[in-house]
């Protein structure tokens, strides 16, 4: 292993140990050594979530170590940001995600904005207590290709739908793909207000996301 | 299934409150007690505001009593939200005029790991939130108390604590300020104690203790066990001290059975999926069926926004039969709040399966 990847390797193990001080300490490490610093990201800090997010679904780690590898990731992704070269991103897919209004529980949408930003896309987060007009309004604006919507509780479940409604009614249903979670939800409620696709956890987030965008470029081709 | 093939529903025999307390004593009543746990949507029975039917003692009473004789469902539950004893703590709250009302979480009254000791005791007879839960449950005892088992409702401590500091952020205090998390939630949970004695005297028959994170989604078994257990533990025994059963409810996924029986030995356990370590309803029932009752069964979302009344009628059908191994120890329910916006028909329809295929001999 070169010194550069044992750096990577414990940056990631930062993350994944909860130590959000050593992960930026490490991050500012990266930057002052000249690593290029979207490898450092991926290497570094997204293969520590990665990590975490297996400890996670083997039941090692909870909701709180989870949400703690999430703050060290972001402290290490506030100081390399700055520094990635542009030209070496690939295109990133949009999302707009938010939990839907009346609802501010925003641990599991995090979490699943987490995993799409380690898993390659560009997400655009609209926070808790989201109107379906603002989901539709910013996804516009933004030119998203996903439109994610999260809630959890049975009282608010009925706002996915009206966004599905609104997208209809202004004639662009088909320029987004909807997908929808959180504890209330299912497959048979998503066929039934017409998502496009569902997810039962966060870790689904990326594959479903992504499955969902080949199936329309397929469907396109 | 048509309804040509359907069995004739017999007369109920016996009354609300006596079906269930056969049924919590795992003896058969008449036929298996139905709970759809509506609680907010029957503000929409008398056609009132979620924001009044959450403040207003009286025209709450008067909307669950109205759903009763609407639905006729075993068992009145007052869970109005899970703020009410957070604004009585200090939180601020929003109060929606069609929705349950939440903490204000741009606005926590802990705004850092520094303000716990903010927390204070209160006594609940002299709050707002908690005193108009109080005179709920004297309302349903003094309506109904007679032939509908009213069963109070307490969430857990570290519940509380949440809507006052925010989930996320209590969460990872868990493991940054486990201290100062466990002396809040020492402080808290005098109040709850209690609040909880506090509905017992209003006429609560039960009291439904919801120790949310007792779940293997949220928390690991130790964690939830080092800063919860005990405590509801407590309230538990206070409950049975002043008089009334001990019931839990817990709509999380995969709660810790093993652990909220040990520290809370309750007579039922509401609850929205199998426990953990068991795959399905029927390995939840044949694990746990036998050791305490179960209250659920059926998806409340499905239930309230998916099914169609035959669907409803088939769902209560397959739970009724699953938990026949039960032996009587069973209560259908919706394990979590009946959808406040769901079609009530549905409920209705829970009861009236209830009454089709729940007889017992």
């Amino acid at each position: 292993m070169s010194t550069q990847q044992e750096f990577y390797e414990k940056l990631a193990t930062a993350v994944n140990d909860l130590d959000e001080e050593q992960t930026a300490a490490l991050a500012r490490e990266a930057v002052e050594k000249g690593y290029d610093a979207w490898e450092t990201i991926e290497q570094g800090l997204v293969a520590g979530v990665d990590r975490a997010g297996k400890l996670f679904d083997e039941e090692v780690y909870f909701i709180p170590e989870l949400l703690i590898a999430a703050d060290a990731m972001y402290a290490g992704l506030d100081i390399l940001k700055p520094h990635v070269k542009r030209s070496g991103e690939a295109h990133k897919a949009k999302v707009v995600i938010g939990v839907i209004q009346g609802d501010t529980h925003d641990i599991g949408k995090n979490l699943v904005r987490l995993m799409l930003d380690v898993g390659g896309f560009e997400v655009i987060d609209l926070g808790r207590d989201v109107p379906p007009q603002t989901f539709v309004d910013r996804a516009k604006e933004v030119g998203a290709e996903i439109i994610a919507i999260g809630t959890l509780m049975t009282t608010t479940m009925e706002g996915m739908a009206e966004v599905i409604r609104i997208l209809n009614q202004e004639g662009i249903r088909e320029e987004f793909i909807v997908i929808i979670g959180g504890a209330p939800i299912s497959q048979s409620y998503a066929d039934k207000i017409g998502a496009d696709g569902y997810g039962s956890k966060a870790s689904h987030a990326v594959y479903l996301a992504k499955q969902l965008l080949e199936k329309r470029k397929e469907v396109a081709a | 299934m048509s309804t040509a093939t359907r069995p004739v529903p017999k007369k109920d025999q016996l009354s609300s409150l006596e079906r269930v307390v056969l049924a919590l004593q795992y003896k058969k009543p008449d036929r298996v007690p139905v709970a759809p746990l509506v609680c907010g949507a029957s503000r929409r029975v008398t056609g009132i505001s979620y924001a009044r039917w959450s403040q207003d003692a009286e025209a709450a009473t008067a909307s669950l009593v109205a759903a009763q004789d609407l639905i006729g469902f075993d068992g009145f539950l007052t869970l109005v939200d899970l703020s009410v004893e957070a604004e009585d703590f200090g939180q601020k709250l929003i109060f929606p005029e069609n929705g349950t009302a939440y903490p204000d979480f741009d606005d926590q009254y802990l705004k850092s790991a520094d303000d716990y000791d903010k927390i204070k005791r209160v006594d609940p007879t002299k709050t707002r939130r908690m005193k108009t839960v109080i005179d709920i449950v004297h309302g349903l005892a003094k309506a109904r108390g007679q032939t509908v088992p009213v069963m109070g409702f307490v969430y857990g401590p570290l519940g509380v604590l949440s809507q006052i500091r925010g989930h996320a952020e209590l969460f990872k205090d868990l493991i940054r300020h486990p201290a100062r998390v466990l002396e809040a939630v020492q402080t808290i949970n005098l109040t709850l104690i209690d609040y909880a004695v506090a509905q017992v005297r209003a006429g609560a028959h039960a009291i439904v203790i919801d120790p949310l994170y007792s779940s293997a989604t949220i928390l690991k078994k130790e964690t939830w066990n080092r800063f919860e257990g005990p405590f509801v533990g407590a309230i538990a025994d206070a409950v049975r001290e002043a008089g009334a059963a001990v019931i839990v409810h817990n709509c999380g996924d995969g709660v810790y059975f093993d652990k909220v029986i040990e520290n809370i030995n309750p007579v039922g356990i509401s609850h929205a999926y199998p426990a953990y370590g068991s795959k399905s309803w029927t390995e939840h029932a044949e694990n746990w069926g036998k050791k305490v009752v179960t209250i659920g069964g059926v998806d409340p979302a499905q239930v309230g926004h998916v099914l169609s009344q035959e669907g409803v009628r088939e769902l209560s059908r397959e739970h009724i039969e699953t938990f026949k191994v039960a032996d009587g120890g069973f209560i259908l329910s919706t394990g979590c709040e009946f959808p406040p916006h769901g079609n009530l028909l549905s409920a209705k329809t829970m009861v009236e399966a209830g009454r089709l295929y729940g007889q017992y001999e």
